[in-house]
């Protein structure tokens, strides 16, 4: 990394908008608002200023609000500053490229949240809670990243860490003073704490997959015979023409893939191609690719058409469905409507629609939301487990857990239990920062009063 | 005085038990060394409890044995009662205890300073330093003679402006009875060496015949001692004080003649009479600025602090065989006299005691030990080194230690050798070391084993085993007793080996004793080995796959650890780093990545900054 480089970006999306934002960073910055803007006197540190952006060539690119902040003050700790000009993609290119002759360099990406972090103004877990919120694809990962950006998840592991320091407190205190006059030793109330700290590593580990599912989306594979209307369906739910729609059945040969925001819930839509005994060669790699999708797959929809007998579905994806994953949607209701062979199917929930009119449409989108609602809702927002560092770090800490509680139940010395809570704090300290034995200490001569 | 004008290779300036090792270390690496004391008759003093070892502590000493020291065959042969700490919490974290003839020890150990070969001890109080081109070169003397030496050992305990308090009474001096070294810190404040106040305190002293032990709970030796040397040292002429009965050639014999400690509990009249006249108590009542520790809190701390508790246990130790009194332990105060016999009066068993000395805190000098490299050497000031309580530690086992590898290192640095530098994973003095010199002290600080990340590769009886490559290095022991370890250590291996290979029926015999059966008994092809060995052999391989999980943190915690930073190195050309953390680190002048990332203050981040800085 060479911090020297002053680094630039623009920080709003592509495209139209009412204003585009540009961000740079790094020791050039104020020399930059001297030259570019030919100001008379310094500008004032976080004092938005109204200026004519001049650039090399001499030409008016726009007029402009910017920003000069000075480090460490500042989001990276360096000397930064912010250009807001006019929302036309045009102009902020304009100005990017003005200023990358001017010796900035485009920043990577997450290079400014990286600063920041080397600079010691935010720490590891926030430097990551910024790049999920980059990356948020919902509402509800929005407010996750943003809790977590908080501190929540720091707060939700500081309330894990103190009672395993109390924990630990005890077993040393055993350890280190024996001739004290100490309480009786409660074996079951350390029994019971660290089944409690073990409890909540649990629900913090299982709510690892359901961020997932926030930052990617909820996995929907759209699945059903050759025209049984599986791409009108896509279309209908995305309200534009995405996929090929034909009469010609196994017009998907390949999947298709769209995203769509449904209440709180980012869905990302997977419309595959047709089950069937294929005759052409691609068409059969198709098929294969839908069973391997539905190996990972959250939600399924299985859209039939209404007016046919119910299809024989390939055993490895009938055995991944079930009721709290799987709508049928009876496609073509305006037909008259085939009893046969559903029976199989009663078990799910189902809805019937005309994907050709849209009639049924809003019924379905219903029918989706409080499925997945009712799969997912039930983490609330406080505990939610962000990435794989800590996915991992919280694993190793309910192993050491495990083992201490099984080395309870056997009465095995307290030097052992002691060693497999210590790589429990460990654990937590991967993701908080490591705890030193002196925070220990502090619990165990606050809770004991030791002093032969 | 022809002897004492040639300048020494080292002096060092203290004998209680830091300056003993010291001195001891020194002179047996073979360099002229002069140990000065300011009241020769209290070398090895216990000024405090009249027992070494315990908890983390026994480890230490078994670990000074193992590098050539002292403490632990002077505490064999001069303590009247052992006893094995922590026998049910399992093998790492046993540690042994002896109560010690206070006399006996004190005056064994002169002796033995007094024998030793290149070691002159001298009778004077050190006033002030003297330094030539930032580099001490020797210590001036409150009898207008100065001492010059190429290295200087600073092992001043409390007596650097040492200041007793009882209530509001005040007396200067670093121990009852005892002088205060007043100038000296003027010589450090003058090379720049910081110092700040710490705090301790002793409880009162009582006559034995005045106390009743009717009622009270005795507390009795172990049958079979544990003792910390690791040799045999106690043939008949070493016996120095422990008596014999009967017949017996072999030194000491169990069962015999060790004597009792007793346990008695303040009362609830003791918790009124404290809480009454908490204003006249020195440390409440303003008096007294430095920090105490947390572990050894004043009786007033504690019903302070723990108000719910309606008693507290209190130990009564006899302080030697041909002395009649006794240490109550627990009964630390700065309370006023009137009040300590008012708070005795109330405490079953010494309702009628008399008090022989009375309980008194005691503030002093300490340089906060972030101030002095691994080896203990001084960062500001070459040549000159520090243990003990100057660099902000409790208790003598700790002092031990440190006067043992400042000795050492003194030597060292005088043939211009490089420095023994313990490492954490060697034993609790590594341990002991590091956190002072990466962490500093907030309170005295006393060695406990949860400070310790590797505990259970630091069983006591592994301590030979585990110091034995730096003490053949820096040849800190006897020819004969480092061939008698490498005989130790192939049996050992001989032993594990052998449980490995061997089978009964299915299982091995390493299997077998990892089954924790109660009934569990050695097989007769071992018994042939010692005790000893046995007992170390059995440890590894029940412990087998704790200690290798161990060596893997130690293995990764190495990668760090091998970072090295140049000398000199100045942290503020590194790009990132905050300044204020910069600033630290070049105070402090790490020799590692490892020690860096213990600084209090530096942070993860940080060092992953200084990790691309100094691996690539």
């Amino acid at each position: 990394m060479n911090d020297q480089d002053t680094i630039v970006a623009v920080a709003t999306p592509h495209g139209e908008s009412a204003i585009s934002m540009l961000r740079i960073s790094g020791p050039k910055c104020l020399s930059l608002v001297d030259n570019v803007f030919k100001r008379k006197s310094p500008p004032r540190p976080r004092r938005s200023s109204h200026g004519d952006y001049i650039s090399l060539s001499d030409e008016l690119l726009d007029d402009v609000v910017y920003c000069y902040y000075q480090g460490p003050s500042s989001y990276t700790g360096e000397d930064s500053l912010e250009i807001m000009c006019h929302g036309n993609p045009l102009i902020a290119s304009k100005v990017l490229h003005d200023l990358v002759g001017r010796g900035c360099r485009q920043a990577d990406p997450g290079e400014f949240t990286q600063r920041a972090f080397l600079n010691g103004r935010i720490d590891l877990t926030q430097a990551e809670a910024v790049m999920e919120l980059i990356q948020a694809r919902s509402d509800k990962a929005i407010r996750v990243a943003n809790n977590q950006l908080r501190g929540a998840f720091g707060k939700q592991l500081a309330v894990l860490k103190d009672q395993l320091l109390s924990n630990v407190a005890v077993i040393e205190a055993y350890i280190d003073f024996p001739e004290e006059d100490l309480p009786e030793e409660q074996k079951q109330a350390q029994i019971n704490g660290i089944q409690k700290v073990m409890t909540f590593c649990s629900r913090l580990i299982d709510s690892s997959k359901y961020a997932a599912l926030l930052r990617d989306g909820v996995k929907t594979l759209i699945l059903g015979e050759p025209n049984a209307g599986k791409s009108s369906l896509l279309n209908c739910l995305l309200g534009f023409d995405r996929a090929i729609v034909s009469e010609e059945p196994g017009t998907t040969r390949d999947f298709l893939q769209e995203r769509l925001i449904l209440g709180d819930y980012s869905i990302q839509l997977l419309d595959t191609a047709g089950l069937r005994e294929a005759e052409g060669t691609i068409e059969r790699q198709g098929i294969l690719k839908t069973i391997e999708l539905a190996e990972e797959a959250d939600v399924f929809l299985l859209v039939v058409d209404g007016s046919l007998p119910c299809p024989t579905l390939p055993e490895e994806i009938l055995g991944k469905m079930n009721s709290e994953n799987t709508i049928v949607i009876r496609n073509k209701e305006d037909l008259p409507k085939s009893e046969e062979g559903y029976s199989i199917l009663s078990g799910f929930s189902s809805v019937s629609i005309c994907a050709k009119d849209g009639n049924g449409l809003e019924g379905l989108r219903n029918t989706l939301f409080s499925l997945i609602d009712s799969n997912f809702s039930s983490a609330d927002d406080e505990l939610i487990l962000i990435n794989a560092r800590h996915s991992l770090a919280l694993n190793e800490l309910k192993e050491c857990l495990e083992q201490a509680l099984a080395k309870f139940e056997l009465d095995e010395s307290a030097e052992l239990i002691a060693s497999d809570m210590r790589g429990a704090i460990d654990a937590i300290g991967r993701i908080l920062g490591r705890i030193d034995n002196e925070d220990m200490l502090d619990v165990l001569f606050s809770s004991f009063c030791i002093g032969k | 005085m022809n002897f004492l004008k040639d300048p020494f290779d080292v002096i060092v300036c203290g004998a209680g038990h830091a300056g003993c090792e010291a001195a001891l270390a020194a002179a047996r690496m073979g360099v002229r060394t002069l140990v000065l004391s300011g009241n020769i008759d209290t070398i090895a003093q216990m000024s405090c409890n009249p027992a070494i070892g315990g908890v983390a502590k026994g480890q230490i000493v078994r670990e000074i044995d193992a590098l050539g020291g002292e403490m632990a065959v002077n505490t064999d042969v001069t303590g009247i009662q052992f006893r094995l700490l922590n026998a049910s919490k399992g093998p790492a974290v046993q540690s042994p205890r002896a109560q010690c003839d206070k006399r006996a020890y004190a005056l064994r150990m002169k002796h033995v300073l007094e024998l030793q070969e290149n070691l002159q001890v001298f009778q004077a109080t050190v006033t002030g330093l003297i330094f030539k081109d930032g580099k001490v070169v020797g210590c001036r003397t409150n009898i207008d003679v100065d001492f010059h030496a190429k290295t200087v050992v600073i092992t001043t305990g409390t007596f650097l402006r040492g200041l007793m308090h009882i209530g509001k009474n005040k007396n200067e001096g670093g121990r009852m009875g005892d002088y205060s070294a007043k100038t000296l810190s003027g010589s450090f404040l003058e090379a720049g060496i910081e110092l700040e106040r710490l705090k301790t305190g002793t409880p009162p002293r009582l006559l034995g015949r005045t106390i009743d032990f009717n009622n009270l709970e005795e507390q009795k030796g172990d049958f079979d001692p544990t003792l910390f040397a690791f040799h045999d040292t106690r043939d008949e002429r070493d016996l120095f004080h422990v008596e014999q009965k009967g017949e017996t050639l072999a030194g000491w014999k169990p069962g015999t003649d060790q004597v009792s400690c007793w346990i008695t509990y303040t009362s609830e009249q003791t918790a009124n009479v404290v809480n009454e006249n908490l204003h006249l108590s020195a440390m409440y009542g303003g008096e007294i600025e430095g920090t105490g520790p947390r572990y050894c809190p004043s009786i007033e701390d504690k019903f302070v602090r723990f108000a719910d508790r309606s008693r507290h246990l209190l130990f009564l130790e006899p302080e030697g065989r041909h002395t009649d009194e006794y240490y109550i332990n627990g009964l630390s105060t700065s309370l006023p006299f009137e009040t300590q016999i008012e708070m005795i009066r109330s405490i079953s068993g010494l309702e009628e005691a008399q008090l022989l000395r009375p309980a008194y805190a005691v503030e002093y000098d300490f340089a906060p030990p972030t101030q002095v490299f691994p080896h203990l050497e001084s960062k500001k000031v070459e040549n000159l080194f520090f243990a003990g309580q100057i660099n902000g530690t409790s208790g003598y086992e700790e002092a031990a230690c440190q006067g043992l590898v400042a000795g050492v290192n003194a030597a060292l640095k005088v043939r211009g050798d490089e420095p023994l530098v313990l490492k954490r994973h060697d034993g609790y003095i590594g341990v002991l070391i590091d956190d002072l010199v990466t962490k500093g002290t907030q309170e005295p600080y006393r060695m406990f084993t949860s400070r310790a990340e590797h505990r259970l590769l630091f069983n006591h009886g592994s301590s030979e085993n585990r110091m034995f490559d730096y003490a053949k290095k820096y040849r800190l022991l006897a020819d004969s007793r480092i061939s008698k370890i490498e005989k130790k250590r192939s049996d050992i291996e001989g032993c594990i080996k052998w449980m490995n290979s061997n089978r009964v029926g299915e299982l091995t015999w390493a299997n077998l004793v990892r089954r924790n059966q109660p009934d569990f008994e050695m097989p007769k092809e071992l018994m042939g080995y010692s005790k000893e060995v046995r007992d170390e052999a059995m440890y590894q391989v029940k412990y087998d796959g704790y200690l290798k999980r161990e060596w893997k943190q130690v293995e990764k915690l190495k990668n760090v650890e091998n970072i090295k930073i140049p000398v000199g190195f100045d942290f503020l050309t590194v790009n990132g780093l905050k300044k204020e953390c910069a600033l630290k680190l070049n105070d402090f002048q790490p020799a590692n990545l490892g020690q860096a990332s213990r600084i209090s203050g530096v942070n993860p981040a940080d060092i992953s900054i200084l990790m691309i800085r100094f691996s690539s």
